[in-house]
C-alpha cells in the first residue's frame, strides 16, 4: 500500500477535496437531500447488505483460499469511501446525498463492520482487530473541510466557486495519483496473480455497481440518485480494510489478506472513473431533456 | 381631458388603482442617455447589474460605475473609431454586465443600437448588419466563428469582442474564461481583426479623462423623435424586419411600465431576475430600463438553460421581481429546489412573450404567495400594451388592461370596432408605437394606419374591460366561410393524454375554402388516427375537425421555440404542389407518417 508520507499526503488532498466539495453545496442543498431519507436508507441496505453478501458469495463462487476470501470479505463489509463524494461531483450526482450516505455509513461502521464481518467470516476464521477511532477520524475528515467549504460558499460565493475548481482540480490529480503511484508499486502483482482474484477484485466493485443501481431503481429512486448510490455502494472504503488487514494479521498471511484490498483500490479507481465519464453524459443529458419534453423549449420568445 | 372622455374611449381607465394615472406625466429625460445619466446619480453606489453564474459566480457593476464605464464606451465610439451620431452600432451578447455598458455607451454616443439574438445563423447576422447599416458591432467570443466568412460583406467595420465574464474581478474574470477556453472548448479562435472590449473601454477612458471630453455633448441634442434602436423582429411573415423605435418610444414605454408595476415597486430597493435575455425587447425594455430606471438591482443571468443554471441566483438574492415566459416558470415549478425554497422576498412576476398557462399560473401564485401578472406587447410597441393590475383580482388567459395613454381597439375584418365580447383583430395607438420598419415602407404602411398600429392578434375584450388574445389573424382558418381558431384546436389535441404536443394549420381545400390539418407528436406510439378522430369529434364542432392528421416526430420551430405555423403551410404547400406524391392527396382514413 501506500507510504506513510504519501498517506498523509493524501489526508490532506482529501481535506482539501472535500473543501470544494463542500464549496460547490449549500446549507440548503442538504436540507433538501434530508427531505428524502429514502436514498440513505436505500444506502445504507446496499452498503451492509448487498456487498458482504456480494463479497461472499464471490469468495464462495470463486472458490478463493481463506487468505484472500478474507481479504475480500472484508473488503465487502467497509463502509463507503470518500472517494466516492469525488466521483459524484464529476458525474453530476446528488452530491449532498453522497456525502450524507457516506457519513451514516461510516457512522453505522462502529457497529455494522464487526457485526456483517463475524456473519460471513465466522466460517474461515480470523481475529478482527478494528480501530473504531478510525470511524471518527474519516468522519471529522469528511464533516469540517466539508463544513468550512460550504460556510465559505456563503460568506462569498466568489471565494466558494474557486475553492470548489480547487477541489475538483485536486480530485482530478488525485485519481491520476493513485493509478500512478499503483502501478510501478504493484506491477508485480497484475501479473503474478490469477484469473479468480481478478474477478473477485474487480468483480466486487463493478457488481456492486450494478446491483446498487438496481436495488435503488427497484426502491422507486430516480435514475441520478441511482447512479449516485451506485457510485456509493461499489466504492469501498480500501484505506480502512488495509489498516484493519494490518492490525488484525501481523502474521505472514497478512500480504495474502491484504492483495484483494490492494488489487480491489486500483480497478475501483478504474472502474469508477469509467463510470463517472458515462453517468456524467447521461446526467447532461436528461437534464436537456427533462427541460425539453416537460416544457417544450424554454423560450416562448419569437 | 375630461374624466368622461377617457372612460368613453378608454373605458378600462376606470379599473386603475389610484398609483395609475391616464394621464401619465411625459418622461422627464429629452432622451435615454439622459435617463441612464440621472438615474446613476440618483443610485451611485447602489448595485445595479449583478451577472450571476450557474455555481454562484458573480461579477457587481454598480449603478456609478455603470454610468463611467458607459461614458468611456461612448468615448471610444466616437473619438476612437469616429463613429458618428445617427450610426448603426449592433450588439450581439447574452445577458452579462457587458449589455448594459455598451447599450448605455451606444445610445450616449447618439448613435442607433441594434440588437442581434446571438444565437442568429450566419445569414441571419448578415442580413441584419446589412440591413441597418451597422458600423461596429459588440460580439460575444463564444460567437465570433459565425462572423468570420460574413464579415468582409458586411458595412461593420470595426469589430469589438467580449466575455460573458468581463468586467468580472480580475482573478474570477480569468478563471471563468480560462475554463471556457480550456475545458469547455467553446471559445473558438478569432479569425479577423478585432478589439477586446476591455482594451476599447480602457482606450476611451484614458481619451475622456486626458480631452477632458464631456460625453454629455453627445447626446446633448438628442430629443423624443430621434432614432434609438432597431429591433428586429421575424414578424408573420418570416422576413426580419427592423422595427425603429425611438427614445421617445422607449423613453414612454419605461413610464408606462413602471406606472403598472408602480403599486408594487419601491423605487431602489427591488432585486430583479433577468433570466430572459436583453437583446428581445420583453427583457430589453422591462429589466434593462424600466427597472433601472427606478433604481432596481438587475440580477442577469447569461443562460437559464437548463433551469436549475438559476438556483444559485435565486438562493443568493432576495429577488423581488422577476420577467418571465411560460415555459420558463413550468420549468421553475417542477424543480424540487425551487418548491422547497420558493423565493421568499417575490412580489410579483411578469409573464409575456407567449400566453401563459392557467395551470402554471395558478401553480406559481399558490407556491411563492405572489401575483404572476401576464402582460401583452410587441417589438413594434417597445413593447409593453397591456398588463394586469398589480392589485387586480387574479384572472387567467387574460392579458390585462391597457397602460396609460394606450388606446386600444377590436377590428373586424371590415375595418369596424367590433361588440364587447366579441373577437376582433387588436390594434393599438400611443407613445410606445414604432415610428416604422426600417426602410420597409410598403411594410410599414400595411401595419401603420393613421397612428394604428395593426397586430394581427385577434383579441376579446371582457366584461370586466380586460383582453384576451384569441389566436393570431394570419393563423386563422376559415372553413366554409366559418372562423376555426387553431389555438382552439391545439388545445383539444394536446389533451389527449397520448400527444405530446400538437400544431394545426388551414391548408387550400377545393371543398371548402381552407381545411384543417393537425401535425401530431405522439406520446404513446399506440395512438392512431382513429382514437385522435374520436376524440375530437366528442370536443369540437363538425367543421373544426381536422381533415388530416400528420404523426411526426419534431414540429418546426423557430431558434426560440416558437411552433413555426407558417413553415408547416410552406410544406403542406410543397407537398400538395408535387405531383403523385405519396401523401399528396388527403389521406382521410389511412394513418399518415411523416417527418415534418
Amino acid at each position: 500500500m501506500l507510504s506513510e508520507v504519501e498517506t498523509e499526503l493524501l489526508s490532506v488532498m482529501m481535506v482539501v477535496i472535500m473543501a470544494g466539495m463542500g464549496a460547490s453545496l449549500t446549507f440548503k442543498d442538504f436540507a433538501i437531500a434530508l427531505r428524502r431519507p429514502q436514498g440513505m436508507l436505500v444506502g445504507l441496505v446496499c452498503q451492509y447488505g448487498i456487498m458482504p453478501l456480494l463479497a461472499f458469495l464471490l469468495a464462495e463462487t470463486l472458490g478463493l483460499s481463506p487468505g484472500l476470501s478474507i481479504g475480500l470479505i472484508l473488503m465487502g463489509c467497509m463502509p463507503g469511501g470518500t472517494t466516492s463524494n469525488m466521483f459524484t461531483y464529476f458525474s453530476r450526482g446528488v452530491l449532498p446525498l453522497s456525502i450524507l450516505m457516506t457519513l451514516c455509513s461510516t457512522l453505522a461502521a462502529v457497529v455494522m463492520v464487526p457485526a456483517t464481518l463475524e456473519l460471513y467470516s465466522s466460517d474461515i476464521g480470523g481475529h478482527w482487530h478494528i480501530p473504531l477511532t478510525n470511524a471518527v477520524q474519516v468522519v471529522a475528515l469528511l464533516l469540517v473541510p466539508t463544513l468550512l467549504g460550504m460556510g465559505l460558499r456563503k460568506l462569498n460565493a466568489n471565494a466558494g466557486a474557486l475553492v470548489e475548481l480547487v477541489g475538483a482540480v485536486g480530485g482530478a490529480c488525485v485519481i491520476v495519483f493513485l493509478i500512478a503511484s499503483w502501478v510501478p508499486r504493484n506491477w508485480h502483482l497484475l501479473l503474478d496473480t490469477g484469473a479468480d482474484v481478478y474477478a473477485a477484485s474487480v468483480g466486487l466493485g463493478m457488481l456492486g455497481f450494478l446491483l446498487g443501481y438496481l436495488l435503488a431503481r427497484a426502491l422507486n429512486q430516480d435514475r441520478n440518485t441511482s447512479r449516485t448510490i451506485a457510485l456509493e455502494t461499489g466504492i469501498q472504503n480500501s484505506p480502512l480494510a488495509a489498516l484493519i488487514a494490518l492490525l488484525s494479521f501481523p502474521g505472514p498471511e497478512q500480504q495474502e489478506v491484504l492483495l484483494i484490498p490492494i488489487l480491489y483500490s486500483l480497478f475501483i479507481v478504474l472502474g469508477a472513473t469509467l463510470a463517472t465519464l458515462w453517468f456524467r453524459r447521461l446526467a447532461e443529458r436528461e437534464e436537456i431533456a427533462r427541460d425539453n419534453a416537460r416544457f417544450e423549449m424554454m423560450a416562448d420568445l419569437a | 381631458m375630461a374624466e368622461t372622455t377617457v372612460h368613453h374611449f378608454a373605458p378600462w381607465a376606470g379599473r386603475y388603482s389610484q398609483d395609475i394615472d391616464w394621464n401619465l406625466k411625459p418622461p422627464a429625460s429629452p432622451n435615454l442617455a439622459a435617463l441612464v445619466s440621472t438615474t446613476a446619480r440618483a443610485y451611485a453606489r447602489q448595485q445595479a447589474f449583478t451577472c450571476v453564474m450557474p455555481n454562484g459566480m458573480y461579477g457587481n457593476l454598480s449603478f456609478e460605475e455603470t454610468d463611467r464605464l458607459s461614458d468611456d464606451f461612448a468615448v471610444y465610439l466616437r473619438e476612437v473609431l469616429g463613429i458618428g451620431p445617427g450610426k448603426r452600432v449592433a450588439v450581439q451578447m447574452p445577458n452579462s454586465l457587458v449589455t448594459p455598458v455598451v447599450v448605455f455607451g451606444i445610445l450616449k454616443a447618439g448613435c442607433v443600437l441594434v440588437n442581434v439574438n446571438p444565437l442568429c445563423d450566419a445569414g441571419e447576422m448578415q442580413r441584419q448588419f446589412k440591413d441597418s447599416g451597422a458600423e461596429a458591432l459588440v460580439i460575444c467570443d463564444l460567437f465570433t466563428d459565425k462572423l468570420a466568412d460574413i464579415l468582409p460583406d458586411t458595412p461593420v467595420r470595426d469589430v469589438l469582442v467580449a466575455s460573458v465574464s468581463s468586467l468580472f474581478p480580475p482573478l474570477v474574470r480569468h478563471v471563468i474564461q480560462g475554463i471556457m477556453r480550456w475545458w469547455n472548448r467553446v471559445v473558438p479562435p478569432v479569425a479577423f481583426g478585432a478589439t477586446r472590449l476591455e482594451h476599447a473601454l480602457a482606450d476611451g477612458r484614458r481619451i475622456r479623462e486626458g480631452r477632458n471630453v464631456e460625453v454629455r455633448q453627445y447626446w446633448a441634442g438628442i430629443a423624443h423623435g430621434d432614432l434609438a434602436l432597431l429591433q428586429y423582429s421575424a414578424g408573420t411573415t418570416g422576413v426580419a424586419k427592423g422595427a425603429m423605435l425611438s427614445h421617445g418610444n422607449l423613453l414612454w414605454n419605461v413610464e408606462q411600465i413602471a406606472a403598472m408595476g408602480r403599486a408594487g415597486i419601491v423605487d431602489g430597493k427591488e432585486v430583479v431576475l433577468t433570466a430572459l435575455p436583453l437583446y428581445h425587447i420583453f427583457a430589453f425594455t422591462t429589466n434593462l430600463l424600466a427597472f433601472f430606471r427606478v433604481g432596481a438591482r438587475n440580477i442577469l443571468v447569461p443562460d437559464p438553460r437548463p433551469i436549475r443554471k438559476l438556483q444559485r441566483a435565486f438562493e443568493n438574492y432576495p429577488i423581488t421581481w422577476i420577467s418571465g415566459v411560460n415555459t420558463m416558470y413550468g420549468a421553475l415549478l417542477h424543480e424540487e429546489w425551487f418548491n422547497v425554497y420558493p423565493p421568499r422576498h417575490l412580489k410579483a412576476a411578469i409573464g409575456g412573450g407567449a400566453p401563459m398557462h392557467p395551470a402554471i399560473v395558478r401553480r406559481w401564485e399558490r407556491l411563492t404567495n405572489s401575483r404572476l401578472l401576464e402582460g401583452y406587447g410587441l417589438t413594434e410597441t417597445s413593447p409593453l400594451v397591456c398588463f394586469q393590475l398589480v392589485n387586480g383580482p387574479p384572472k387567467t388567459e387574460s392579458i390585462g388592461i391597457p397602460a396609460p395613454r394606450t388606446e386600444v381597439r377590436l377590428l373586424d375584418e371590415h375595418g369596424r370596432p367590433t361588440a364587447q365580447g366579441m373577437p376582433g383583430e387588436l390594434v393599438v395607438r400611443g407613445p410606445q408605437v414604432m415610428h416604422g420598419y426600417w426602410k420597409l415602407p410598403h411594410e410599414t404602411a400595411q401595419v401603420l394606419r393613421d397612428g394604428w398600429l395593426h397586430t394581427g392578434d385577434i383579441a376579446v375584450m371582457d366584461e370586466d374591460f380586460s383582453f384576451r388574445i384569441v389566436d393570431r389573424k394570419n393563423d386563422l382558418i376559415t372553413v366554409s366561410g366559418l372562423s376555426v381558431y387553431p389555438n382552439e384546436i391545439e388545445e383539444v389535441l394536446s389533451s389527449h393524454e397520448k400527444v405530446m404536443e400538437a400544431a394545426v394549420i388551414g391548408v387550400p381545400s377545393a371543398k371548402t375554402g381552407e381545411a384543417v390539418h393537425a401535425y401530431v407528436i405522439k406520446r404513446d406510439q399506440s395512438l392512431d388516427e382513429a382514437e385522435l378522430e374520436r376524440h375530437c369529434r366528442r370536443h369540437l364542432a363538425v367543421y373544426k375537425l381536422p381533415a388530416r392528421f400528420v404523426f411526426c416526430d419534431a414540429l418546426p420551430k423557430s431558434a426560440v421555440g416558437k411552433v413555426l405555423r407558417r413553415e408547416l403551410r410552406r410544406q403542406a404547400m410543397l407537398e400538395r404542389s408535387r405531383p403523385a406524391a405519396a401523401g399528396a392527396a388527403p389521406a382521410r382514413n389511412k394513418p399518415a407518417k411523416e417527418r415534418a
